[in-house]
C-alpha cells in the first residue's frame, strides 16, 4: 500500500515526461490528444494515491499501527549504513494526506488552469515528481533519504518556478530560491555530519533511541554553549529555515511566485515549504533534549510571523501578499514547535495546507479571470461576475484569520495558547508576536478581499468584459478544499492537539515532561483565548475602514507614516541589504578574481600553462609512437633493464 | 605399468565444455554452405548466434561449478570464488563485445564463420590463465589466448592497416611471451618448482627459504610479459597502433577481455605464489601504474581518431586498476575487482557507441566526426555522454566508484603518493573525455551518421549506460561478488 | 673428462653460432648457422641424457623449421642490405642497454643459491629401467595432460588462424578437377578431319 502511495506519482511522472518527449512534433491534433492523456495518467495516479493515503491514515494514525517498510538497501560501507525504507507512523500519515490531498486537487485544477499553456505534459510531469519526492521526504526512514527528498523538491520547486522559461524573471526567480535553499541545505547536510559524528548512525529510530543517553553525556562533559546536540539541531534547523522560508532565507518565496500559480499553491504554500516544519516535529525525540535550539525556533518563528505579516499589509500583487502570508503562517507553525507544541504546530500545518491551497487557488482563479492581471490595484468590483470564486476566497480568508469555525480559529488558538502557556520568555515573546501577526493577518486578508473584489472596477473595459466563471474542472477542486478549511479544524481538533493527542501520535513525536506547553494551554486564562479572535474582528474592520468606508485613508496613512510604509512596503530592505551585503561584494570579489586572481594569476600559471604543458608533454609523448616495431621492441627492451635496475639499486642493497 | 587415476573434471567443465562446444562449431562451420557471398554470410551469422549462446551456457557453467577452492589436473588448474568472478566479467565481456560485431562484420565483407570461433577462442584462453596455478598452464592459457588475438587483429586482411596491426601485436609480443618465459624458467631454476601452490609455500614467511635475487628477477621478466598483456607502461607502445589499425568491434573485444583476463592473471601470480614477496615487487607496481596513469592521461589529449584516444584511455584504466594490485591487500584487489566491472562495462558501451559512428557503408573513426551528434542522434549522444563521463569518474555514474575504491584502497594503506598521482591524472584524463563531450553538444555540425542503430547495439548501449547510471542505487550486486572473490583470493 | 670437454665443445659452438645467426650478413647464411647452433644445442640435451629431445630437436627444428626458414628466405626477394641500414646508427645505444642487462644477468649468476627445496620439489626424475621416450609419455598423458591438450589447442588455433588469413577464393582461377578431366571423353575435344593434300586447310 505505502508503495503504491509513495511510487504512483513517480511513475505517473515518467510517463507523462516520455509523453512531453512525444508531444514534441506532434500535430496539433495528435498533441491535444496527448495533452489529454497526460493529465488523465497523473491525476487518476494522485487520486489513487490519495486513497491510498486515506486508508493509510485510518490504519496508522487512528489505528495506531505504525510501521517501516524496508525496500533495499542502500548504501552498506563499513558502519555507515542505509537502506531504501519508508517510515510509516501518525505522522507520516498526516503529511501523507496532506501531501497527496492537496496535489490531487492541484493536478486537477491544472487542467483547468494550464489549459492554453503548450507543455502541458512537462508540466504534469514535474507536478508528479515533485509530489513523489515530498513523499519521499515524508516518508523517510533515514536522515540521508530525507535529504533526497529535500533535494528532489528543491529540484522540482526550481524547474516549476522556471517553468516559463522564455521569462528573464522566471529564470532569476529559479535561481534564487534554489541558490538560496543551497545555503539551508548546506546547513541541512553539516546537520547530518554532526548526527552521525554524535550517533553513529543516521537510521532515525537508532537516532530517537540515543537520543536521550546522549543529551545527558554532553551536559555533563560539555558547556551549555557547546552541547552537540544544540549544535546538531540548530544546523539541522538552517536547513529548514531555508526551505521554509523563515526570516533571513524567507527571500525566495515572494519571487517564487513567478512560477505557474498552482505551483505556489502546491509547492509553495501547502506542501515544500511546510517541510522544515515537518522535519522539526520528526526529530522531536533530538530537538527535545536541546532548550537553547528549542529557543532559537521559536524566536526565528516568532520574528517571522510578525515580520512577513507586516510587508503582507503594503503588496499589491495578489501572489506575493498570501506568499508573504505562507511565510507568517509558518512562523507559527515553527514557534509551536519551539515551545514543544509540536502536534499544534503540525495541526496549524494541516488546516493551512487546506486554507491556504484554496487562497491560492482562488486567487488564481481570478488572475485567470482578469486574463492573467496580479495587480490588486487593477482590480476591483468583480464580486458579482464570478460570484463562488468570492464565496470560495471568503471561507479561505475566514479561516486564515481564524474565526470560528473556520479551520484556522483551532489550530491558531491553540498555537497561541501554548505559546502562552510555555511560561517561558520567548514563550511570551511568541505569544505577543503572534497576536499582533494575527491582527496584521486579518487586516492584510480583508485588504485583499476588498482590494480585489470590492470598489470600484479598476480595470480596463476589455478585461471587465472578458471576466468569467472559472470552469468546473477549476472550481470542483476549490470546493474541496474549501470544505477542508471550514471542516478540517474542528474535526481533528481533538486528535491532534486535544484529549486523544497522546494515543493518536503515539511514537510520532516526543514531548518531555519539563515542555507541558501543550498540556497547559488549556488552561490558560480567558482573556488569552478571546484575544486572536478579537484582534482579528478589529482587524477585518480597520480593513473594512481603509479600503470600503474610506478609500483615501491608506494613501494619507501613506504619507504620513512614510517611514513605516516604506519600510514595508520595500520588505524592510531585506532583498536590498543581501544585494549590498552579499551579492555586490560577490560580484565584486568574483570579478576581480576571474579577472585578476584567476585570469591573469591562476590561468596564465595554473589551468593555461598547465595545459600548455601538458599539451606539448602529450606531443612528445605522441612523438614517441613512432610506429616502427623495432623502436617498439627495444622500447619494451629498456623497460625491462630499467626496472631491473631500479630494483637493483633500490632493495638488493 | 600403472594407470594413473582420472583427473577430476568438475572443476574444469566450463573451460572442457567451451573447448568441446569450440570444436563442434568449428565442424558446423566448416560443412555448412558458403560458396557464395549470401551462404557464407548466413553461416557467419549462424555460428556468430551459436558463439554467443555457447558464452551464455559457459558462464552458467560458471556459475554452477562455483564455490569453494578445487585444484585438478595434478594442481595445475584451479578454480575458486574469484576465478568465478573473473570468469563471468570475462565472458560477459566477450559475449557483450561479440554481440555488437555483427553488423560492422557484415558490412565490411568481414563475414566470416572463423571469426566468432576465434572469439570464443581466445576466451577459452582467458578462462585457463585465470584458473592457472602452474606457471606452465598460465603461459599455455595467454598464448592460446594471444594467438587467437593476433590473427584477430589481422582479421581484415585486404586491408593494410589491419594487417601491420596483426602483424606488429605478433612481434611484440612474441618478445613479450618471451620475457615471461624467461621470467619463467629464472623462477622455476631458482625454486625448482613450477606449481603456485607449492611456491607459495616456499616463499612465505617464517619459511627456511629466503627468495634469491635471481627469484626476484624473474619475477620482473614475468611482470614485464603480463605487463604487456595489459598494455602497461613502458610495455604499452602496441596498443594504439593495433587499437587502430585493427577492426573496430576487434579493438572492443581487446579493450575488454584479454585486459580482464591479464589483470586477473597479475592478481593471482603477484598475491599467490609471491604473495609474502610484497614488498620485493610493489615498488615496480607502483612505478607502473604511475607511469600507465600519466602516460594513458597525456598521450590521449592529442589524440584526433577516437580508437587511438580509447587506446591510450585504457592504458590510464589499466593504471588506476594496478593501483589496487600495488596496495597489495585484499581491500586493493576488492577495489580492483570492483574496478574491472565497472570497466567492463563502461567500455563495451563506447565501443558499442563508436560502432555507430558510420556515414553510408563507410566507418569513420576520427573526434571531429562526432560534431552535431545531439542534433542527429541525441540519445545516442546521451549515451556517449554517459560514458565519458564515467570514464572521467564524475559521480554519481558508476566511473566514479570504480575510482574511488581503488584510491581509498591505496589511502588506507598509505600510499599517499599513488592517490594524489591517480587523482591528478584523473583531472588531465577528464580533460579529453569531456573534449568528447563538447564536440558532440557544441561544435558545428557535419554530415549525420546513418540513423540505423541496430538491435544488438542498441541493446548494449543501453544496458551499458543503465548500468553506468543506476549503480549508485543497487551496488551491492557488484560489491558483494567482488568481496567474496577478493577475499577467497586471500583466504584460501 | 671426455664428458665435460664434449659440453663445453657443445656450449661454444651453440654460443659462436647463434652469435653468427645474427651477425652474418647473407640471410642464408644465417639459416645455416642456426641449423649448427640446433645441432649443437641437441648434442647438450644427448649429454643430459635426453636423447628423445635431442633427436626430436633434430628432426623437427632443422628438418622442418630451419628448412622452411630456408625457403622463405630463398622464395622473398627481400633487400637485407637495406634493412640494416640503421644498424650502425642504433648500435651504440643499443650495445649499452644489452651490456647493463649482461652485466645484471651476471651479477644474478654470481649469486646463485639453488634452493635447498628444488630437489625435493623438483618434477618426475627419470625412472630406472625404461628409455627416456616411454618415461616422457608416461608424464605427458598423466600428470601433464591438462598442458597436452591445451597445446593441441593452441597448434589448431594456428592452423585456423594460417587458414583465415591466406586462404581466398579467387575466381578466374583454374583449377584441376580430376573428376572433370576422367569424364573427358576424346569426342568431345578432338575433331578428325580429312585433309586434302596440297590444298592446305
Amino acid at each position: 500500500m505505502i508503495t503504491a502511495v509513495v511510487f504512483l506519482p513517480l511513475i505517473a511522472a515518467i510517463i507523462a515526461g516520455i509523453m512531453a518527449f512525444m508531444r514534441h512534433g506532434a500535430d496539433e491534433h495528435r498533441s491535444h490528444s496527448i495533452d489529454r492523456l497526460s493529465q488523465w495518467v497523473t491525476c487518476g495516479a494522485l487520486l489513487l494515491s490519495a486513497a491510498g493515503s486515506i486508508s493509510i491514515f485510518f490504519d496508522v494514525a487512528l489505528g495506531g499501527n505504525s510501521y517501516t517498510y524496508e525496500l533495499m538497501t542502500w548504501i552498506d560501507s563499513g558502519t555507515f549504513e542505509v537502506s531504501w525504507a519508508l517510515k510509516v507512523d501518525s505522522l507520516t500519515a498526516v503529511m501523507l494526506i496532506v501531501v497527496t490531498g492537496v496535489s490531487s486537487m492541484v493536478h486537477i485544477y491544472s487542467i483547468g488552469y494550464m489549459h492554453h499553456d503548450r507543455h502541458v505534459p512537462r508540466f504534469m510531469a514535474y507536478l508528479s515528481l515533485f509530489t513523489f519526492f515530498m513523499l519521499m521526504l515524508i516518508t523517510a526512514d533515514n536522515l540521508i533519504q530525507m535529504f533526497f527528498g529535500w533535494e528532489g523538491v528543491g529540484l522540482a520547486s526550481y524547474l516549476l518556478i522556471g517553468f516559463w522559461y522564455h521569462k528573464p524573471t522566471a529564470n532569476a526567480a529559479a535561481i534564487k530560491a534554489f541558490v538560496v535553499n543551497r545555503v539551508g541545505d548546506f546547513g541541512f547536510a553539516l546537520g547530518i555530519f554532526c548526527v552521525f559524528v554524535i550517533f553513529q548512525s543516521v537510521d532515525l529510530d537508532t537516532i530517537f533511541a540515543a537520543a536521550p543517553g546522549h543529551a545527558n553525556d554532553t551536559l555533563e562533559v560539555f558547556s551549555v554553549e557547546f552541547d552537540a546536540l544544540t549544535i546538531a539541531c540548530l544546523l539541522l534547523f538552517v536547513g529548514a529555515m531555508g526551505k521554509s522560508a523563515q526570516l533571513g532565507l524567507h527571500t525566495w518565496l515572494p519571487d517564487a511566485m513567478e512560477g505557474p500559480t498552482p505551483v505556489s499553491a502546491l509547492i509553495h504554500a501547502a506542501t515544500m515549504v511546510t517541510a522544515g516544519v515537518f522535519m522539526v516535529a520528526r526529530l522531536s525525540p533530538v530537538f527535545e533534549f536541546s532548550d537553547v535550539a528549542l529557543a532559537v525556533v521559536t524566536i526565528v518563528g516568532a520574528s517571522t510571523c510578525i515580520f512577513a505579516a507586516t510587508i503582507a499589509c503594503t503588496q499589491n500583487d495578489i501572489k506575493r501578499v498570501i506568499a508573504y502570508s505562507t511565510c507568517s503562517q509558518l512562523g507559527y507553525m515553527f514557534f509551536a514547535c519551539g515551545v514543544s507544541a509540536y502536534s499544534a504546530g503540525i495541526f496549524h500545518l494541516t488546516t493551512h495546507a487546506f486554507f491556504k491551497a484554496l487562497l491560492f487557488l482562488g486567487a488564481g482563479a481570478v488572475i485567470h479571470a482578469m486574463s492573467d492581471e496580479q495587480d490588486m490595484r487593477k482590480m476591483g468590483g468583480i464580486w458579482k461576475l464570478i460570484p463562488v470564486t468570492y464565496a470560495l476566497m471568503w471561507i479561505g480568508n475566514l479561516a486564515l484569520a481564524g474565526i470560528p469555525p473556520f479551520a484556522g480559529f483551532y489550530s491558531k488558538d491553540i498555537v497561541l495558547e501554548a505559546a502562552y502557556a510555555a511560561n517561558t520568555g520567548v514563550g511570551t515573546y511568541a505569544f505577543y508576536m503572534g497576536l499582533l501577526a494575527a491582527f496584521l493577518t486579518a487586516f492584510y486578508s480583508w485588504r485583499l478581499l476588498f482590494m480585489t473584489f470590492h470598489g470600484a472596477p479598476r480595470a480596463d473595459e476589455k478585461t471587465m468584459a472578458h471576466v468569467h466563471e472559472s470552469p468546473m474542472v477549476m472550481i470542483g477542486p476549490l470546493l474541496v478544499l474549501a470544505t477542508g478549511a471550514v471542516l478540517a479544524g474542528w474535526v481533528m481538533y481533538d486528535n491532534f492537539v486535544g484529549g486523544s493527542v497522546v494515543q493518536f501520535w503515539g511514537n510520532a513525536i516526543l514531548v518531555l515532561e519539563n515542555h507541558p506547553a501543550l498540556e497547559n494551554a488549556r488552561y490558560v486564562p480567558t482573556w488569552v483565548k478571546l484575544s486572536p479572535l478579537v484582534v482579528g474582528g478589529v482587524g477585518i474592520v480597520l480593513a473594512y475602514i481603509m479600503y470600503i468606508a474610506k478609500p483615501d485613508l491608506p494613501a494619507r496613512m501613506a504619507e504620513t507614516f512614510r517611514p513605516i510604509y516604506l519600510m514595508s512596503f520595500n520588505k524592510w530592505y531585506v532583498d536590498e541589504l543581501y544585494d549590498k551585503i552579499f551579492v555586490r561584494p560577490a560580484f565584486y570579489l568574483g570579478r576581480q578574481l576571474w579577472k585578476v586572481g584567476d585570469g591573469t594569476l591562476i590561468d596564465g600559471v595554473g589551468p593555461d600553462g598547465i595545459a600548455r604543458a601538458v599539451r606539448m608533454l602529450a606531443r612528445r609523448v605522441s612523438a614517441l609512437q613512432s610506429g616502427y616495431v623495432y623502436h617498439y621492441a627495444f622500447g619494451m627492451m629498456i623497460g625491462v633493464v630499467t626496472l631491473i635496475t631500479w630494483y637493483l639499486f633500490t632493495s638488493a642493497g | 605399468m600403472p594407470l594413473s587415476e582420472m583427473p577430476n573434471l568438475v572443476p574444469a567443465l566450463p573451460e572442457l565444455f567451451l573447448a568441446v562446444a569450440i570444436l563442434a562449431l568449428l565442424m558446423i562451420g566448416v560443412f555448412l554452405k558458403s560458396d557464395t557471398a549470401d551462404n557464407a554470410m548466413r553461416t557467419s551469422r549462424q555460428i556468430w548466434m551459436l558463439s554467443i549462446l555457447t558464452l551464455v551456457l559457459t558462464a552458467l557453467l560458471v556459475l554452477t561449478v562455483s564455490g569453494e577452492r578445487l585444484y585438478t589436473f595434478n594442481g595445475m588448474f584451479v578454480t575458486d570464488q574469484f576465478a568465478v568472478f573473473m570468469k563471468i566479467l570475462i565472458l560477459g565481456g566477450a559475449g557483450l563485445t561479440l554481440l555488437i560485431s555483427r553488423d560492422y562484420l557484415e558490412m565490411n565483407s568481414m563475414g566470416r564463420f572463423e571469426y566468432g570461433i576465434l572469439c570464443i577462442f581466445a576466451t577459452l584462453g582467458m578462462l585457463m590463465m585465470v584458473s592457472a596455478n602452474d606457471l606452465i598452464s598460465l603461459y599455455v592459457g595467454l598464448e592460446m589466448q594471444s594467438l587467437s588475438l593476433y590473427v584477430l587483429a589481422a582479421f581484415r586482411r585486404d586491408e593494410q592497416r589491419s594487417t601491420e596491426a596483426g602483424l606488429k601485436y605478433f612481434v611484440l609480443g612474441a618478445l613479450a611471451s618471451g620475457m615471461l618465459l624467461y621470467g619463467s624458467s629464472l623462477i622455476y631454476g631458482f625454486s625448482g618448482t613450477t606449481n603456485f601452490t607449492v611456491m607459495a609455500e616456499m616463499f612465505a614467511h617464517g619459511g627456511d627459504y629466503a627468495p634469491s635475487l635471481g627469484v626476484i628477477i624473474g619475477i620482473v621478466f614475468i611482470l614485464a610479459g603480463l605487463a604487456f598483456k595489459v598494455s602497461a607502461v613502458p610495455f604499452h607502445m602496441w596498443t594504439p597502433d593495433v587499437y587502430e589499425g585493427a577492426p573496430t568491434p576487434v579493438t572492443a573485444f581487446f579493450a575488454v577481455a584479454p585486459k580482464i583476463a591479464g589483470l586477473a592473471l597479475f592478481l593471482r601470480v603477484m598475491t599467490g605464489p609471491f604473495g609474502d614477496l610484497v614488498d620485493q615487487w610493489q615498488q615496480i607496481i607502483v612505478f607502473v601504474s604511475i607511469a600507465s596513469m600519466v602516460l594513458g592521461a597525456f598521450a590521449a589529449i592529442n589524440q584526433t581518431n577516437i580508437k587511438r584516444m580509447m587506446a591510450y584511455s585504457s592504458i590510464g584504466h589499466v593504471g588506476y586498476a594496478l593501483i589496487g594490485l600495488a596496495v597489495g591487500t585484499e581491500t586493493g584487489v576488492y577495489g580492483v575487482l570492483v574496478y574491472l566491472g565497472i570497466y567492463m562495462f563502461m567500455t563495451v558501451g563506447t565501443f558499442a557507441c563508436i560502432l555507430c559512428m558510420r556515414r553510408g557503408e563507410r566507418m569513420v573513426e576520427d573526434i571531429s566526426d562526432l560534431a552535431g551528434l545531439s542534433k542527429s542522434q541525441p540519445l545516442l549522444a546521451m549515451a556517449l555522454t554517459i560514458f565519458m563521463f564515467s570514464m572521467a569518474g564524475i559521480p554519481p555514474l558508476a566511473g566514479f566508484f570504480g575510482k574511488f575504491y581503488v584510491f581509498m584502497a591505496a589511502v588506507e594503506a598509505q600510499l599517499y603518493g599513488l592517490a594524489v598521482i591517480g587523482l591528478v591524472t584523473s583531472v588531465v584524463g577528464a580533460f579529453y573525455y569531456l573534449r568528447i563531450i563538447r564536440v558532440v553538444y557544441f561544435d558545428e555540425a557535419g554530415d549525420p551518421f546513418d540513423k540505423a542503430v541496430s538491435r544488438p547495439i542498441a541493446f548494449v548501449v543501453t544496458l551499458s549506460a543503465a548500468i553506468m547510471v543506476f549503480f549508485i542505487l543497487y551496488p551491492a550486486l557488484l560489491l558483494d561478488p567482488a568481496a567474496a572473490a577478493a577475499s577467497a583470493l586471500f583466504g584460501g | 673428462m671426455i664428458q665435460a670437454l664434449a659440453f663445453y665443445m657443445f656450449a661454444f659452438m651453440t654460443i659462436a653460432s647463434a652469435i653468427l645467426v645474427i651477425s652474418s650478413r647473407n640471410p642464408v647464411h644465417s639459416v645455416l648457422f642456426l641449423i649448427l647452433a640446433f645441432f649443437n644445442a641437441a648434442g647438450l640435451f644427448v649429454l643430459l641424457g635426453a636423447e628423445f629431445l635431442a633427436m626430436i630437436l633434430v628432426v623437427v627444428y632443422v628438418g622442418a623449421v630451419a628448412v622452411l626458414f630456408m625457403f622463405v628466405v630463398m622464395m622473398l626477394d627481400i633487400n637485407f642490405v637495406e634493412m640494416r641500414q640503421g644498424f650502425l646508427q642504433y648500435l651504440p645505444i643499443g650495445g649499452l642497454v644489452g651490456l647493463i642487462l649482461a652485466s645484471e644477468l651476471l651479477t644474478l649468476a654470481g649469486s646463485w643459491i639453488i634452493s635447498p627445496d628444488a630437489s625435493r620439489v623438483g618434477a618426475a626424475p627419470i625412472p630406472d629401467g625404461v628409455t627416456n621416450t616411454h618415461a616422457l609419455g608416461q608424464v605427458l598423458y598423466t600428470d601433464y595432460l591438462y598442458l597436452f591438450e591445451a597445446a593441441g589447442m593452441i597448434l589448431l588455433v594456428a592452423m585456423i588462424g594460417a587458414i583465415v588469413l591466406t586462404h581466398r577464393r579467387r575466381t578466374g582461377v583454374r583449377k584441376q578437377v580430376i573428376a572433370d578431366q576422367l569424364a573427358r571423353h576424346p569426342a568431345d575435344t578432338i575433331e578428325l578431319r580429312k585433309v586434302d593434300s596440297g590444298r592446305g586447310i
